[in-house]
C-alpha cells in the first residue's frame, strides 16, 4: 500500500517535471481538461454554481427594472453610464458569490488530497479556471439579455458590448480563480472571497463600466478597442502571475 | 557595538523628525491665501511616499519568503504592511484635512485618492486574510501569494485611475519640474468633466486682445448651475479672469483658445500651486521625506525583530505542551 502510494507521488512528481519542460504541455493540457471534465459534471449534478449566478443576476436585474424600468426614462450619457454601472455591480455580485465555488467544494467534500495526487498544479488551476470562464460566459449572457428585456437597455453596438462582456469577463476569471484557491485553505470562505477580490478588481471594472456605457450609446467597435486592450493586458498579466504563484497556494 | 548604533540611529531620527516639524512651522513661509493649514502638506507628502514603498517592500519580502521559506522574511513582509498600513491611512487624512481648507471638499475621486483608496482595502484584505487561517505556515505562505498577486494588479491601477476623473487637484506642476497640467480642451458646445465638476463650453467671445468663455459649471448630482467666465488674453498669452468655482477655493483657468478650431483649453487652478520654488520649502520637504523613510525602516525591523521573538516564544510555549 505504501509502496504504491510511494510511487503515485513520484509519478506525480515526474509529471510535474515533465510540465515545466516542452514536453509535458500535452500531458498538462490533458490533464486540465480531465480537471475542467470532472468539475463540469459534479456541477452539472448539483448545479450549485450555476443556481446561485443566475438567481443572483435574475434578482439583480428584477430589482433594478422595479426601479429604474419606467418607461418615460430619457436615454442621457448619464443614464447609460447607471445603467452600465448597475449591470456590472449584478454582475460582480453574483461572480463574487459564485466563482469560489470549484475550490470551496474540493475542500467541502474532502477530495483535495485525491486531486493532489491526481493532477499537477499547472493542470489544477487550468481546468479550475475554465470552468469559471464557462459559468461567467453563462452569466453574462443570461444577464445581459434579462437588463435588455427587463431594464430596456437599448443597446447601441452590440458587437462592442459582447466584446467588453468578454474581455471584462476574462479579466473577473483571470482575477479571482487563484483568491478561490486561497480562500477554499482559511475560514470565512465566502465573505473573505468578496474583501479580497474586489480592490484586486476595481481597475477592469471601472474599463469595463465606461466601456459597456459607450457600447450602449452610439460607440462602435473601433471606440472599445483601447477598453479592450487593457482588459486583455489586465488578463494577460493576472494570468501569467496566477500560473506562477498557484504552485504555492496548492501545496500550502 | 550594533545594540549601540541602533540606540544612536533612534535618537537621530527621533532628533531629524522633530527637526522637521519645527522647520514645517519655521522656516517654511506661509502660503498666500492658505493660512497655516497650508503647512500639513509638509507631511502629506512623506507619508504618501512611505505608503508606496512600504507596499514594495512588503511584496519584496513576500517573494523572498516564497523564495527561501524562512518566517524571518514573512515577519518583515507583515511589518512593512502593518507600518504600510498606518502610513496610507496618515496620506489619506492629512490629505482629506489639507483638501478641505485648501479646496471646500474632502474628497473627489481624484486619481491618487482612488489609488490610496485601493491600496487601503488591499491592506484591510491582507490582514483579514492573515486572521482568517489558523496554521502559521498556510497564513504564511497564502498572504505572501495574495500580497504578490495584489502588487501585480497596482500598475493597472495607476493606469486607469485617470479616467475617473479628467483632473486632478494635485498640483503636479508644482512638485515636478516639466510636467503639465493636461487640463481639458473643448470645442463649443461640448461637455467635459473637470474634477467632479461637469463643465459646458457655451461660447468663445473675443473682444479686442481677451477672449471670454461662457462656461456652464454644474454640481455634483446636477443640482445647481452657474455660467462663469475665464478670459485670456491673446498678445500675452494669459490667463485674465479666473473665477472661482461656485461654493470651492479653486478656480477654473482659461489656459489656451484656438478660435480657428472654436475651441479652447480649461483647466483647474488651485492656490498653493508653485510651492516648491521657494528653496527653503523644498529642503524642508527633502528632510521631511528622508525622515519619515528613515522611520518607516526604524519600524520595520522593530516589529520584525518583535514579531520573531512572539513566534520564537509561541513555538517554546507549544514544545512544552
Amino acid at each position: 500500500m505504501h509502496k504504491e502510494l510511494d510511487q503515485n507521488v513520484a509519478g506525480v512528481e515526474r509529471e510535474e517535471l515533465e510540465a515545466s519542460g516542452s514536453l509535458g504541455v500535452r500531458a498538462v493540457l490533458g490533464a486540465s481538461w480531465a480537471v475542467f471534465v470532472k468539475d463540469l459534471r459534479t456541477e452539472l449534478r448539483t448545479r450549485y454554481a450555476i443556481n446561485v449566478l443566475v438567481l443572483f443576476a435574475a434578482c439583480a436585474a428584477v430589482a433594478v427594472s422595479l426601479g429604474v424600468g419606467f418607461i418615460g426614462l430619457r436615454r442621457t450619457d448619464e443614464a447609460l453610464l447607471i445603467q452600465a454601472t448597475l449591470l456590472w455591480i449584478a454582475l460582480l455580485f453574483a461572480a463574487l458569490n459564485g466563482l469560489s465555488r470549484g475550490f470551496v467544494q474540493e475542500e467541502e467534500t474532502r477530495t483535495m488530497a485525491a486531486l493532489r495526487l491526481a493532477a499537477p498544479p499547472l493542470a489544477v488551476y487550468l481546468g479550475k479556471f475554465l470552468l469559471n470562464v464557462l459559468l461567467l460566459a453563462v452569466l453574462e449572457a443570461i444577464t445581459s439579455l434579462l437588463f435588455i428585456v427587463l431594464v430596456r437597455v437599448q443597446v447601441g453596438s452590440p458587437l462592442a458590448l459582447i466584446g467588453t462582456l468578454a474581455a471584462g469577463g476574462l479579466s473577473l476569471a483571470t482575477a479571482t480563480t487563484i483568491l478561490a484557491a486561497i480562500i477554499a485553505r482559511a475560514s470565512f470562505k465566502s465573505a473573505l472571497f468578496a474583501v479580497l477580490a474586489f480592490p484586486l478588481i476595481v481597475p477592469p471594472l471601472i474599463v469595463a463600466i465606461q466601456s459597456t456605457a459607450a457600447a450602449l450609446g452610439s460607440g462602435g467597435l473601433p471606440q472599445a478597442v483601447p477598453a479592450l486592450q487593457f482588459l486583455g493586458a489586465y488578463s494577460v498579466a493576472t494570468f501569467v502571475a496566477s500560473l506562477l504563484l498557484f504552485r504555492f497556494v496548492w501545496e500550502a | 557595538m550594533v545594540q549601540r548604533l541602533a540606540r544612536l540611529g533612534k535618537l537621530l531620527i527621533g532628533l531629524w523628525l522633530a527637526g522637521v516639524a519645527i522647520a514645517m512651522f519655521l522656516v517654511v513661509p506661509q502660503y498666500e491665501g492658505l493660512g497655516n493649514a497650508g503647512r500639513i502638506v509638509i507631511m502629506h507628502v512623506p507619508t504618501a511616499w512611505v505608503a508606496v514603498v512600504a507596499f514594495t517592500v512588503s511584496a519584496i519580502f513576500s517573494a523572498r519568503y516564497l523564495w527561501r521559506r524562512r518566517p524571518q522574511d514573512d515577519d518583515y513582509a507583515l511589518a512593512a504592511a502593518e507600518s504600510g498600513f498606518l502610513f496610507t491611512t496618515l496620506a489619506t487624512v492629512t490629505g482629506m484635512i489639507f483638501s478641505q481648507v485648501v479646496w471646500g471638499v474632502y474628497w473627489n475621486w481624484d486619481p491618487r485618492q482612488t489609488s490610496i483608496f485601493v491600496l487601503l482595502l488591499i491592506y484591510a484584505a491582507l490582514f483579514a486574510l492573515r486572521a482568517a487561517i489558523d496554521e502559521p505556515q498556510r497564513r504564511r505562505q497564502l498572504s505572501a501569494v495574495y500580497s504578490l498577486f495584489a502588487f501585480v494588479t497596482m500598475p493597472f491601477l495607476v493606469f486607469v485611475a485617470p479616467r475617473i476623473a479628467d483632473s486632478t487637484l494635485h498640483p503636479n506642476c508644482a512638485f515636478i519640474q516639466g510636467s503639465q497640467c493636461d487640463g481639458l480642451t473643448l470645442e463649443v458646445g461640448k461637455i467635459g468633466l473637470l474634477g467632479d465638476r461637469k463643465v459646458q463650453l457655451l461660447a468663445l467671445e473675443r473682444n479686442g486682445d481677451v477672449v471670454t468663455a461662457q462656461v456652464k459649471v454644474s454640481e455634483p448630482g446636477l443640482t445647481a448651475e452657474r455660467v462663469l467666465s475665464p478670459s485670456f488674453d491673446l498678445v500675452h498669452e494669459e490667463m485674465v479672469a479666473r473665477p472661482e468655482f461656485p461654493g470651492l477655493r479653486y478656480q477654473l483657468g482659461l489656459e489656451a483658445v484656438d478660435l480657428e478650431a472654436n475651441s479652447a483649453l480649461l483647466n483647474i487652478e488651485a492656490p498653493g500651486t508653485g510651492l516648491l520654488e521657494n528653496r527653503r520649502t523644498l529642503f524642508t520637504f527633502l528632510a521631511a521625506i528622508i525622515g519619515f523613510t528613515a522611520l518607516f525602516f526604524w519600524m520595520l525591523s522593530v516589529r520584525a525583530t518583535l514579531l520573531g521573538v512572539q513566534w520564537a516564544l509561541a513555538q517554546r510555549a507549544g514544545g512544552r505542551l
